[in-house]
């Protein structure tokens, strides 16, 4: 199972890559294997604004269902278009094509918040 | 009028006797066969066959599907290991005993079965599927968030969807505010004729009465009646026991789990 090192960890199992000012979130591999296969991810608006922890969308798979939540607080610039054809990306791609959402952080402390791979790796194995 | 919709027979025959007899007894109007006619017993054959003599509509289920296509894999999404092992057992017993006739009509099931009524000058379109109309095997729990019923139905153009897949029977109307009055879909889960697993034993179907003046505006605008009949369970459970199926599934007949 993959955690790539150069990504920021929730323990809700989401995974942020920082670049400057924005960030680009998803869930993890482990998250997706967990739910199985993915039918539909409910996305919000862009220009919503979440705090860090909110409810930002949920993942229908075929048995379950599961939240999103923010692992940083920030305001929605882009939504993964891709994911509306083919919601399996999040299965086949977690950490790349199926990404979710791309956000300006609100406040890039909260970053320090988050785990690095290694600890996320720890808490799901 | 009166439709009866049933589903998940599973190769019970016992079961799927006794529904008829009910079924029968209540002389629907109509009646529609949701799917999922194999697996979990010893009677695929006789359970299609059942079925097919009668002419009753039916569409596919995850396990038809399977079975048709002679695949090794139900749709079943089991998460456990023990539950994945005892699927790997009963879809390849169940393969061995389907007949290439009855192979065949399980592969050219349809998907689905649309019924547009046309009341009171409006459209009242009841859509029928096996899991939900976007996969075959999606299970919709009755603890589905509201927002994700209604986007589903309202994508399929369902004001009533029937389904069935989880074995669990449920009626949740779903109201939606438009500009001029509440719009009431209902989103009905048929239960299981062979292997209920409600904590009930009792095979399950459902009776269904659209009424002349039924509308997406009125929220009774059709009843839902569950009806449990009983069987011989312990035949069915038997049956499994003395077969190379895990006896597990003979637990989950009596104890409907």
């Amino acid at each position: 199972m993959q955690f790539p090192s150069d990504y920021k960890y929730s323990k809700e199992h989401t995974w942020i890559k920082i670049e400057g000012q924005t960030g680009t979130i998803g869930i993890t591999e482990f998250a997706q294997s967990e739910l199985g296969e993915i039918v539909y991810v409910d996305l919000p608006s862009v220009g919503k604004q979440f705090k860090k922890d909110e409810i930002f969308g949920s993942v229908e798979a075929i048995k379950t269902t599961s939240d999103l939540f923010m692992p940083v607080s920030g305001e929605v610039i882009e939504t993964n278009a891709a994911l509306k054809d083919d919601a399996t990306l999040v299965n086949s791609a977690s950490f790349t094509d199926g990404w979710m959402i791309k956000i300006i952080l609100s406040d890039s402390k909260e970053i320090d918040t988050l785990l690095n791979a290694g600890s996320y790796e720890k808490i799901v194995s | 009028m009166r439709i009866a919709l049933f589903s998940d027979i599973h190769a019970n025959l016992p079961a799927l006797e006794a529904c008829f007899n009910s079924m029968e007894a209540q002389k629907p109007d109509a009646i529609y066969c949701l799917g999922d006619l194999v697996g979990y017993n010893i009677w695929p054959n006789e359970v299609i066959n059942e079925i097919r003599k009668r002419g009753i509509p039916t569409i596919a289920g995850n396990y038809d599907q399977g079975i048709g296509l002679m695949s090794d894999e139900c749709g079943c999404a089991y998460k456990k290991e023990p539950e994945k092992d005892m699927g790997k057992i009963s879809i390849s017993f169940t393969n061995s005993l389907v007949k290439p006739d009855e192979r065949k009509y399980l592969r050219t099931l349809p998907a689905h079965i649309r019924v547009e009524f046309q009341l009171n000058n409006d459209k009242l379109n009841l859509l029928l599927v096996h899991g939900s109309p976007r996969k075959i095997n999606e299970y919709l729990f009755e603890d589905r968030d509201e927002k994700s019923m209604l986007r589903i139905m309202e994508g399929a153009d369902a004001d009533i969807m029937c389904f069935g897949h989880t074995h669990k029977p449920y009626h949740r109307i779903l109201p939606t505010e438009q500009t001029e009055n509440t719009h009431y879909r209902h989103a009905i889960n048929i239960g299981s004729v062979g292997k209920p697993k409600d904590n009930n034993p009792k095979g399950c179907y459902v009776m269904l009465t659209i009424n002349a003046d039924s509308s997406i505006t009125n929220k009774d605008a059709v009843q839902v009646e569950f009806i449990r009949f009983d069987y011989d369970i312990e035949k069915a459970a038997k049956a499994v026991e003395d077969s190379p199926l895990p006896n597990e599934y003979a637990d989950m007949l009596r104890k409907g789990y």
